[in-house]
């Protein structure tokens, strides 16, 4: 069963600002949002009126909301010298940006970035930073307003915690650090492979034991 | 594709739809169905001259679902080197012609969430058959069409029938230009926008397209360029063992057919690549007129496409 090596895993590069942009549309969650603020400067060295017609969606916490926050804790840099927390808020404030909006939680970040997206013009560029389910739930919602490749920047920053679909009961289980990880809807031993949807946003899981019943390999931690 | 490939088809019809514009219904002799094809597509068409073979690219033009005949619309070039002039003057209603098998190399974005299509004059002719895939479906769309002047315009009462409310007309004449700036920056996002008609017309809809920041993803273009003329010259075919002339208004594709060497083809036109032939020996430079080998491609000079490009040198080798 082929787990890695699989190319529709998604890859992806620090941010650079586009200045063949007209409009610039940007999504941080966590870490994302240094990556954000680098881009900004970017774009402030050469371009400085872009900001003005630059949107930025911003969840500070590093967390899913009400998902496995304390799960998360376990895998964040703890307080200590180079890898100090930074809290880009202040200085995201302090950009003459044409829009700054800070959120709680996944959800109505993205809600938000949908009802954007409804009245957003051609020449708009989208970049996205944060957790890997982060970037491809976003992904996700572009791809449904025909956002292709070179209309999208993403810079992978945080939990590489993966979203997995069940192939058998088609539930989706979140936040999956295991290689193996029982499904959330179905209960089944599920191996998480490196196929991946944009469509679902999600990695592909397939039953672990269906040929041997109960003979499950050894479970660690390998998306974190 | 080659002329092995072809299929015979029968002239059922033949209109002069404007002073420059002949459109031709073509059937296959006997009845039945032509293959089947999708807006944006052309044809190549074989015409057996009496002096040469002329093989030109047509867009299709009639309703992808309607396959007993296929419609093509040829504007007689001023500076033809035959081919539309053939068409025009010695092809009747009945005439049997040769027909390459239709191939799309500017099909409409599946996904798009809105279709903004530009025509100029002749350029019409691909869109015909794409509002036909566009009518009545889910996903909004728009025709701007410009033209010298309104008996240029070729299919406006099937447009006018079909197509009322989503299609803007220009005619020169009266003084109308495409406003490309206002109309590219206020697109929704998700708009693909597809372009045919003269050169200066596409070059003008890409810049300004990427001016106003589009990518080019979601820029589509079409121009078959005729075969430029130029100065004659040898090549010598390593594969074939074979001198061939070029001489200055034949096409080095066409000299090399001529002395009987197929080289496979689809567009003819310098769009789709498939005629990419590899340069082995070149004592001069090559002139390269096609719209698909890049800047890069181009100064390695390692690579033609002999459908549409030429070399000014004394000495040139292809791997045919």
């Amino acid at each position: 069963m082929l787990v890695t090596g699989i190319k529709s895993k998604p890859v992806y590069a620090p941010l650079h600002a586009d200045v063949r942009g007209r409009y610039h549309l940007m999504l941080g969650h966590g870490a994302g949002g240094v990556a954000l603020l680098r881009v900004l400067k970017e774009l402030e060295a050469s371009a400085p009126a872009a900001l003005g017609a630059t949107r930025v969606l911003y969840l500070p916490q590093p967390t899913m909301g009400n998902l496995a926050a304390a799960a998360f804790a376990s895998v964040t840099p703890q307080s200590g010298a180079a890898d100090a927390p930074v809290d880009p808020v202040q200085e995201l404030e302090a950009l003459a940006l044409q829009e700054l909006k800070l959120f709680t939680d996944v959800p109505a970040l993205l809600a938000d970035f949908s009802s954007i997206l409804e009245h957003s013009l051609m020449g708009t560029r989208l970049y996205v930073a944060g957790p890997e389910s982060f970037i491809g739930l976003a992904m996700k919602i572009a791809l449904e307003f025909n956002l292709n490749k070179d209309e999208i920047r993403a810079e992978e920053l945080g939990s590489r915690a993966r979203r997995v679909y069940c192939i058998h009961c088609r539930a989706t289980t979140e936040e999956v650090r295991t290689n193996i990880v029982a499904c959330a809807g179905c209960r089944r031993s599920l191996l998480v492979r490196d196929h991946y949807s944009r469509r679902l946003a999600a990695y592909m899981g397939v039953m672990v034991d269906a040929e041997a019943p109960g003979e499950i390999p050894e479970i660690r931690e390998v998306f974190v | 594709m080659n002329d092995a490939q072809t299929l015979v088809v029968e002239v059922k019809a033949i209109e002069a739809v404007t002073p420059l514009i002949k459109h031709f219904t073509l059937g296959p002799p006997d009845g039945g169905t032509l293959p089947a094809f999708s807006g944006g597509s052309h044809i190549v068409v074989v015409m057996k001259g009496a002096a040469r073979v002329h093989r030109n690219p047509y867009s299709l033009l009639s309703p992808p679902h309607e396959l007993d005949t296929y419609q093509i619309g040829v504007r007689r070039m001023e500076e033809s080197r035959g081919g539309s002039h053939y068409m025009h003057d010695a092809v009747q209603v009945g005439s049997r012609l040769e027909i390459a098998h239709p191939v799309n190399l500017f099909a409409l974005d599946k996904i798009a969430r809105k279709h903004l299509l530009i025509a100029g004059g002749i350029g019409i002719t691909p869109f015909m058959a794409m509002l036909e895939d566009l009518h009545g479906g889910a996903v909004p769309y728009e025709l701007h069409y410009s033209v010298r002047a309104p008996e240029h315009a070729a299919f406006l009462a099937r447009l006018d029938e079909r197509e009322t409310g989503r299609v803007r007309m220009y005619y020169d004449s009266a003084g109308h230009a495409i406003d490309f700036e206002g109309l590219l920056s206020r697109q929704p996002l998700g708009t693909h926008v597809y372009v045919c008609g003269p050169a200066a017309m596409i070059n003008r809809v890409i810049s300004t397209a990427q001016l106003c920041g589009w990518p080019d993803s979601h820029i589509h273009s079409e121009q078959f360029s005729a075969p430029p003329v130029g100065d004659a010259f040898e090549v010598f075919l390593a594969r074939s063992d074979l001198k061939v002339h070029v001489p200055p208004d034949q096409s080095l594709m066409e000299s090399i057919e001529a002395a009987g060497v197929e080289v496979p083809y689809l567009c003819r036109g310098g769009v789709c690549g498939f005629c990419l032939t590899t340069v082995l020996e070149l004592d001069g430079e090559l002139v390269h007129n096609d719209h698909y080998l890049s800047e890069a491609e181009r100064s390695r000079g390692k690579q033609i496409m002999p459908c549409v490009s030429r070399a000014r040198c004394r000495h040139l080798v292809l791997d045919l």
